[in-house]
C-alpha cells in the first residue's frame, strides 16, 4: 500500500457528486484499493449506493444521542467490496450550523482513529458550493490534498466550479491542497467536451474524465447500487472504471487560476453554442 | 483589515445584561456560551445582590447547540428560570454563537407569551456592537415588547435617560442627582435604574409629559422611538451638567422646554449658585496658591464625560483644554454634532476632540502634547501608568477604574462640580506630601 491519498469532491448541487464518487470508489475498490468515503452533506446520502441503503447512523446523530462516548464501529460501516462508509450528517434543515457540523464530525473521526494506515484513499463528498468555512474543512491543511470538481457543460455548473476553485486557490496558497481536475458528468449539452476542456485549461487544470450520460445510472440508483455493482458488464460501469484508473494514475495537481465572470462567459459564448443550431430552440 | 483594539474600555453588547439587572424586578436570561456572562461580569462592580451577574440564568451553549441549534436548550432554560427565579420581567439576551447559527430566539420567546411573568427578547450579539449600543437595544426592546400606550399624560412627569449603568461608574449617583435637579424646578422625575425605581417606574414611561435625554448620543434612538410610539416629545441635552455654569444652563433649558416660568427657575438657580460659590469663595486661596495645579488637561473617556468634564474645567475652573479623546466608538453620524458641542464654551475657548478607541494612539498623542506644566489627565485605569510616566495629575473617571471605589457618588449638578474639584485637588495636593 502506498501513501494515503485524501481526495475531496466538490461541485454544484445536483450535479452528481455523490453518484460519481460512489461509482468511482467502487471502481477503485475493484482495483483492490482500500477506500473510505466520508459524506459531508447533512442529507447523509453520500454512501447510499455503496451501502445498499441509508441504514447508517451519522456521526452527528450518534454524537447527539450518545454524547462523546461514540465508538468507531457505531458510525463506520462497510459497503461494496470493503469500502468504509461514514456520513457526517448534520442538523435538521433550517436550524443549527451544518458547516460547524462537518468540522465537529471530521474532528471526531480523527480522534476515533478512522484514518488507519491500511487506507489508500479517503474521499470527502462535500455538498454544493463552498458556502462557508465549515464546507472548506476537507481542504484545510492536513486533510484532502487533491480536489476534483464535478461539472457539466451547463452555465451554472461551470460558474460553481469556478467559484469552488477560488476556495481551493485560497487554501492552496497556505497549504498543500491542489486541484486534480474536472470530472464531466455529461448533460448532453452543445459541444460539452470541448467546452469543458477549454474551461479546465483556462482554470490551469485538466478535464480528467468525461462520463457520458446513461440511464443505467438512474436505474442503479433506484436499486440502491452503484452501476459497477448493478450492471458490471455495462458500458457505463466501464466508464467509471476508467475514471477510477484516471484518478489512480493522475499526477497533474495544480493551483487553480479562477477566472473573472466576463472570461467565463466568453468561453461559454465560444464553445457553448452549436453554430448550426443557432436560433433553433425546439426541444 | 483587522484592527487590534488596545486598552479596551467597553464590552460587547451582551454586557447590557447589566442594564437589565439595574432595573429592579427584571432579570436577564443569557443564550450564550458559558464564558460570555462570566467574562462580562468584571464590569459589574456593585452588581451583586439578588442575582449577581455571575449567576444569571444562562443556556451555556456548547458545540452540540451550535451544530444542531440551541433552541431546545433555551426553551428549557426559560422554563426553569420562570419556575425558580423571583423576578417580574425576564429578558432573553443572545450571544454571538447562537446568532451566527441562526437560532430563532424570537420564536422560542414568543412561546412564553401567555405566562404570568413577561418574557421578552433582545438581540445583543457582540459582533453587532458594544455595550453602549447594547444598552440602547435593551431599552428599545422594553419599549417594543413591554410598555403599553397610556391614555393619559401626567403633567410634569419627566422620564430621565442618561448613560449606561455600570459602564458609567457614577450611573447611580448621577441619575439621583439628575432627578433632584429636575425635581428642584417643580417637575416629577421618573427613572428606571437603581434602588427603588424598577418596573413600576418603567410602566409609567409612556404617560410622561416628555423624555429628557442627558447624553451626547447614547439613548437618542430610544427617545426617538418613544416619541414615535407614544407621541412623547423629547429634550436632548447633550452635556452632562457638572458645576454651576452648565447646571444652571441645564435647569433653564429644561424649564423652558417644560413651560416653567423664568422667575421660578431663576429663584432655584440663585439659591443653588449662592451655595456653590460660597465654597468656591471659601477655597479661593487654595485655587490661587496651589501653583502646581495643571493648566491644560485631557479627558480620555466616553463622550459623556469627555464633554461634561471639558466644559466644567473650561467654564468653571478656567483651565485650557488640550485634545480630548472619546473612546466609546461613537457612531459616525453623531460625531459632527459632538465636535460642535466642544466649541460651545465660555471665553471663546474650543477643544479639539478625537474619536479614538486605540489606547496606543491616544497615549502616543498625549506623550507628544505640551501641557505647559503638569498635565491633568482624567481617564481610566489605562492612563494611570501614563500619568506616572508624564508626572501628571491623574484621576480615573471612566471604565475601567480598577483602583477606585465608587458607590453612589456623582459629578452631576452643583454638588457634583464641587465633588470633582475635591477629587482633582486631592490628587494635585499629593505633590506636597
Amino acid at each position: 500500500m502506498g501513501k494515503l491519498r485524501q481526495v475531496a469532491i466538490y461541485g454544484k448541487g445536483g450535479i452528481g457528486k455523490s453518484t460519481t464518487t460512489q461509482n468511482l470508489t467502487a471502481g477503485l475498490a475493484e482495483l483492490g484499493k482500500k477506500v473510505m468515503v466520508v459524506g459531508c452533506d447533512p442529507k447523509a446520502d453520500s454512501t447510499r449506493l455503496l451501502l445498499g441503503g441509508l441504514a447508517q447512523k451519522t456521526v452527528l446523530d450518534t454524537l447527539r444521542t450518545e454524547g462523546d462516548t461514540v465508538e468507531l464501529d457505531q458510525i463506520l460501516k462497510e459497503g461494496f467490496k470493503g469500502t468504509k462508509c461514514v456520513e457526517s450528517g448534520g442538523p435538521e434543515p433550517g436550524v443549527g450550523c451544518a458547516g460547524r457540523g462537518i468540522i465537529t464530525s471530521i474532528g471526531l473521526l480523527e480522534r476515533l482513529g478512522a484514518y488507519t494506515d491500511e487506507l489508500d484513499y479517503v474521499f470527502y463528498d462535500v455538498l454544493g458550493d463552498v458556502v462557508c468555512g465549515g464546507f472548506a474543512m476537507p481542504i484545510r491543511e492536513g486533510k484532502a490534498q487533491e480536489i476534483y470538481i464535478v461539472a457539466s457543460g451547463e452555465m451554472m455548473a461551470l460558474y460553481a466550479a469556478n467559484n469552488i476553485s477560488k476556495g481551493i486557490q485560497k487554501y492552496a496558497k497556505k497549504g498543500g491542497v491542489r486541484l486534480g481536475g474536472i470530472i464531466c458528468n455529461s448533460r448532453n449539452v452543445d459541444r460539452e467536451k470541448d467546452l469543458l476542456r477549454a474551461f479546465a485549461s483556462e482554470l490551469g487544470t485538466q478535464l480528467i474524465y468525461f462520463v457520458p450520460r446513461d440511464n443505467v445510472v438512474q436505474r442503479a440508483e433506484i436499486h440502491k447500487q452503484t452501476v459497477i455493482a448493478f450492471k458490471p458488464d455495462s458500458g457505463q460501469a466501464q466508464e467509471y472504471r476508467n475514471l477510477a484508473q484516471a484518478i489512480e494514475n493522475n499526477t497533474m495537481l495544480t493551483i487553480p487560476t479562477p477566472m473573472k465572470q466576463e472570461r467565463l462567459e466568453e468561453i461559454l459564448m465560444e464553445y457553448g453554442l452549436m453554430d448550426n443550431l443557432e436560433d433553433d430552440y425546439k426541444i | 483589515m483587522a484592527k487590534l483594539l488596545e486598552k479596551q474600555r467597553y464590552k460587547c453588547a451582551l454586557a447590557s445584561m447589566l442594564s437589565v439587572q439595574a432595573i429592579e424586578g427584571a432579570i436577564p436570561i443569557l443564550h450564550a456560551g458559558p464564558g460570555c456572562g462570566n467574562k462580562l461580569a468584571d464590569l459589574s462592580a456593585g452588581a451583586s445582590g439578588h442575582f449577581a451577574s455571575q449567576i444569571f440564568p444562562c443556556t451555556g451553549v456548547n458545540e452540540k447547540d451550535v451544530v444542531f441549534g440551541g433552541e431546545q436548550k433555551l426553551r428549557t432554560t426559560i422554563e426553569n428560570a420562570l419556575k425558580i427565579i423571583d423576578a417580574d420581567l425576564f429578558m432573553v439576551l443572545t450571544g454571538c454563537s447562537q446568532e451566527i447559527v441562526g437560532d430563532d430566539v424570537e420564536e422560542v420567546v414568543s412561546e412564553f407569551e401567555d405566562r404570568e411573568k413577561p418574557v421578552i427578547f433582545c438581540s445583543t450579539a457582540g459582533f453587532k456592537g458594544n455595550n453602549y449600543k447594547g444598552h440602547e437595544w435593551v431599552i428599545n426592546s422594553l419599549i417594543d415588547n413591554y410598555l403599553e400606550p397610556s391614555d393619559t399624560k401626567e403633567e410634569g412627569l419627566v422620564n430621565i435617560w442618561a448613560d449606561v449603568p455600570f459602564q458609567d461608574l457614577y450611573w447611580h449617583g448621577n441619575l439621583r442627582a439628575l432627578e433632584e435637579l429636575v425635581r428642584s424646578i417643580g417637575l416629577k422625575p421618573n427613572t428606571i435604574f437603581g434602588h427603588a425605581r424598577g418596573l413600576e417606574n418603567l410602566k409609567k414611561v409612556p404617560s410622561a409629559q416628555f423624555n429628557l435625554l442627558v447624553s451626547p448620543w447614547v439613548g437618542l434612538d430610544n427617545v426617538k422611538k418613544l416619541e414615535s410610539k407614544f407621541g412623547t416629545p423629547y429634550l436632548h441635552y447633550p452635556t452632562i451638567p457638572i458645576g454651576a455654569f452648565e447646571t444652571s444652563k441645564f435647569l433653564r433649558t429644561v424649564a423652558e422646554f417644560a413651560g416653567i416660568s423664568e422667575d421660578a427657575v431663576n429663584k432655584v438657580i440663585d439659591e443653588r449658585e449662592s451655595y456653590y460659590y460660597y465654597f468656591i469663595e471659601r477655597f479661593a486661596d487654595t485655587f490661587m496658591e496651589t501653583r502646581v495645579m495643571s493648566r491644560r488637561f485631557s479627558v480620555v473617556s466616553d463622550a459623556q464625560y469627555a464633554l461634561g468634564i471639558t466644559k466644567f474645567l473650561v467654564d468653571d475652573l478656567g483651565l485650557f483644554p488640550a485634545k480630548q479623546y472619546i473612546t466609546d466608538d461613537t457612531p459616525e453620524k453623531f460625531q459632527d454634532d459632538i465636535r460642535k458641542y466642544f466649541k460651545d464654551m465660555n471665553y471663546g475657548v474650543e477643544s479639539e476632540v478625537a474619536f479614538e478607541t486605540d489606547g496606543y494612539k491616544i497615549h502616543k498623542d498625549i506623550r507628544e502634547t505640551d501641557y505647559h506644566g503638569y498635565p491633568l489627565i482624567l481617564g481610566s485605569y489605562w492612563e494611570k501608568e501614563l500619568g506616572e510616566e508624564l508626572n501628571a495629575h491623574f484621576l480615573s473617571v471612566s471604565n475601567p477604574a480598577n483602583e477606585r471605589m465608587i458607590i453612589n457618588s456623582s459629578y452631576v449638578g452643583y454638588d457634583g462640580g464641587l465633588k470633582l474639584i475635591e477629587d482633582i485637588y486631592s490628587v494635585v495636593k499629593t505633590r506636597f506630601n
